[in-house]
């Protein structure tokens, strides 16, 4: 019954068109419902704290390296990992939500490259899951899909097929999956292309050539004026929507956008990293056209969260807070001690959550005229990858370290 | 069906052909499953129809009972590394569905070193999986252990234990270690000691160059244009006149790089030019035919020829280096053998974007240097 209530409070507070925003109890891919980054129906504590364990429910250590966010389906927390010499054991991992307890692994060999640099890792992507399978890339170009017992489904070498695709700084760009295709972009200076997979079977439904150069970008689902899905894809020398189940293009605009954080659809409105933030309307067929476009609103590395007509950036360490209608800025709170900041923003209810790279937590009061840092918290675990919210609970997922933060 | 028909037949003919009614399917089975891992063992890249067999395969195999663990491990000897991956999913999904019934089995699998070395690390894995000392245990006995893995495992057990291992452990590690990481640390670990190894000469790094450039690439245009270096290299001609570079007539100098890594550094020979391409050439005498590898460390776009045939290319600028970080298989021959490097400078202006160096290096298959002179 609660988890009814958050799916009717998590729809119709945010109004996402998102695709995958089927039940809110679940956060199936990267930044969750809608890749909004936000459930607003659910409290977390603002507490908390990795030494005394304060409000976390549960904490596992997982070996090897992550900075990529775990997903929630169902009962289950799935995250990746890679581990072993160079990271090439690539692991997905399953997790019982209520208990913490390892349900099943399924584990892979890295066919691809798995070099990147100290701060990041083979396992950055976040995995995605449409409810029945699970589908986990690396950066390694290596793309797994297993059913949600862990049994392998089909594997995807992309980096045997497309040899010079890779970058050894790492890739990041997490897959999506709609209309029975998952969809990957992988953007790098050798082999760039987005690739469509069916995602019974492994096959590939679909292939696009993209830009010959690095793009950490992550595919973004939007739901099209005439109803039909549509996947955005961004990089430096353009925004493309395309159709998941043939690939082909919807629109393309000739704009230069961020190759870091990713695009988030609200509503009928498309908010783009470029130049700043830039709006564009959904609202009718054909290309869009730009709403507004705001400089002092840029995300340098986190993908921008938007919640109750408000729309936050991270600008290194300053949280910049915007009308998602008209692009004003509202406020700006500098973010003290922390040193660098790459885990895309969450918000629960009117507390954004915000983790520096060192494993601080700070919780933003986002309710006033003003943004007020209200905790800090300290998990003791580096932490890259964006925070999933279920319920009242978030799960983080730290480099080495799987935490549920939950009221006791 | 086969069972019944068994139970209800008490003559001893009726038994006989009941065993036959039960032998028979079971064979079929065994042959199906033999098929349809050969399949998974052969699967061919980028090929939508091996792809589709591979995923019904594996479901079938999955839910079949005549399946063994151990027949799909020993199958991925001989398989090909996407192969590989198809069997070490199935064999993580049988593996879990029976984690305890096996591992008498198992333990023989990973004791015999004939079998894949993915696959008995992943058998150790399993083995050990929750159980440190058992893990530890085992490891002692793996430090010159034929698969990488659990020879890498076996080395960083030894050289985590302690942060005062004796000079003769540090050198056993040393010998024993192939990842560059384990032994540049425990070379920095012996130097503590007052022991010094050539770090260059352990990895094998080729120090001694002839350099030629630089020749054009602005725009970062020419990494496919063959200059006369590259067709008279093709050719088999000499290489030792002056070539027309990018501004004016261009001649072989010869560089030693005493660097510990092998880093050739161009952007300093070069006077940090931009836009440019420089050619290197090294030489390697051997007494007899060797199957070897050349392993390339480059910050730079670059391609390599062995003894005439193009071994390695990649067209990436500025993404990284590391020793190791391009490798392929190469066939050396007796005698004199030439090994030709383009490496391509962009015009990037960030300051992370100046460096102009490689390193490269020959070695078996398992990262060991080969004797070279």
């Amino acid at each position: 019954m609660r988890s009814l209530l958050y799916s009717f409070l998590a729809i119709s507070l945010s109004a996402p068109l998102g695709i995958g925003l089927c039940v809110a109890d679940d956060w199936k891919q990267f930044r969750g419902p809608g890749a909004l980054g936000a459930s607003a129906g659910s409290r977390l504590p603002e507490q908390f704290d990795g030494a005394s364990l304060k409000n976390v429910a549960w904490k596992t250590a997982i070996p090897g390296r992550s900075v990529g966010g775990a997903i929630v389906v169902g009962e289950q927390v799935i995250t990746t990992t890679g581990d072993g010499m160079d990271q090439r054991r690539i692991r997905l991992l399953s997790y019982d939500a209520k208990t913490g307890k390892q349900r099943w692994e399924q584990q892979l060999v890295a066919r691809g490259r798995p070099y990147c640099h100290p701060t990041s890792a083979n396992a950055a992507p976040t995995p995605a899951s449409d409810g029945e399978r699970v589908y986990a890339f690396f950066s390694s170009n290596d793309l797994a899909c297993v059913d949600l017992q862990g049994n392998l489904v089909w594997y995807r070498s992309l980096a045997t097929d497309f040899p010079k695709a890779g970058n050894d700084v790492g890739m990041s760009s997490s897959p999506v999956v709609a209309d029975g295709v998952v969809i990957v972009q992988v953007e790098c200076q050798g082999d760039s292309f987005a690739i469509g997979i069916n995602s019974t079977d492994g096959t590939t439904a679909w292939l696009i050539e993209r830009p010959r150069k690095a793009n950490w970008s992550s595919p973004t689902m939007v739901k099209m004026p005439s109803g039909k899905s549509g996947v955005i894809l961004q990089s430096s020398g353009d925004l493309v929507a395309v159709s998941p189940s043939d690939g082909k293009a919807m629109w393309k605009m000739e704009m230069g956008c961020s190759t870091t954080p990713s695009a988030v659809a609200d509503g009928n409105r498309l908010i783009v990293p470029s130049g700043g933030l830039t709006v564009l309307d959904l609202s009718s067929a054909g290309a869009p056209s730009q709403l507004w476009k705001e400089n002092k609103l840029n995300p340098n590395a986190c993908s921008p969260v938007v919640s109750s007509d408000k729309v936050y950036v991270v600008n290194r360490t300053v949280l910049v807070c915007g009308d998602a209608f008209t692009g004003k800025v509202l406020w700006q709170l500098r973010i003290p001690d922390a040193k660098q900041i790459w885990s895309s923003p969450v918000i629960a209810g009117n507390r954004l959550y915000l983790f520096s790279m060192e494993g601080a937590c700070f919780v933003v009061d986002i309710s006033g005229e003003e943004g007020k840092i209200v905790e800090t918290n300290q998990l003791g675990d580096e932490v890259l990858g964006s925070p999933a919210v279920v319920g009242n609970a978030m799960y983080v997922r730290g480099a080495t370290t799987l935490w549920k933060i939950a009221s006791e | 069906m086969y069972v019944k028909l068994f139970l209800a037949r008490s003559s001893v003919k009726g038994a006989l052909l009941a065993s036959l009614v039960l032998a028979t399917p079971m064979a079929c089975l065994a042959d199906t499953n033999s098929e349809k891992l050969g399949m998974l063992r052969t699967i061919r890249p980028n090929n939508d129809t091996d792809v589709k067999a591979a995923s019904s395969a594996v479901k079938q195999l999955s839910e079949s009972s005549s399946i063994d663990l151990i027949d799909v491990l020993k199958s991925m000897k001989g398989a090909s590394p996407l192969g590989k991956n198809w069997l070490l999913g199935l064999a993580n999904t049988l593996h879990r569905k029976s984690p305890e019934t096996t591992k008498d089995a198992l333990r023989a699998f990973l004791t015999d070193a004939s079998q894949d070395p993915e696959a008995r690390y992943t058998v150790f894995r399993w083995l050990t999986d929750g159980d440190a000392e058992l893990k530890a245990k085992m490891l002692d006995g793996m430090l010159q252990d034929s698969s990488p893995e659990l020879r890498f495992e076996a080395v960083a057990k030894v050289l985590n234990s302690s942060e005062t291992l004796e000079t003769g452990v540090l050198q056993t590690l040393l010998e024993a270690s192939r990842h560059p990481e384990q032994i540049v640390a425990i070379i920095g670990r012996l130097g503590k000691q007052g022991v010094t190894v050539n770090q260059s000469e352990h990895f094998g790094f080729l120090d001694t160059w002839k350099l030629i450039g630089p020749f054009d690439n602005v725009g970062s245009r020419s990494f496919d244009k063959e200059y006369a270096v590259e067709t008279d290299y093709a050719d088999g001609k000499s290489l030792a006149g002056s070539y027309n570079g990018k501004s004016g007539a261009v001649q072989w100098v010869t560089e030693t790089t005493a660097d510990a890594e092998g880093v050739v550094d161009l952007a300093k020979v070069f006077n940090n030019e931009k836009g440019c391409i420089v050619y290197g050439v090294a030489t390697v005498e051997l007494p007899a035919d060797l199957d070897c590898e050349i392993r390339v460390g480059c910050i730079n776009a670059q391609k390599v020829w062995v003894n005439g045939k193009l071994v390695i290319a990649n067209e990436v600028y500025h993404t990284g280096m590391q020793i190791d970080q391009y490798a392929a298989p190469v066939k050396l021959r007796a005698g004199t053998n030439q090994i030709l490097i383009k490496v391509c400078q962009n015009e990037q202006k960030e300051a992370w974007a100046q460096r102009y160096v490689f390193q490269a290096r020959l070695c078996d298959s398992t990262g060991k240097a080969i004797a070279t002179k």
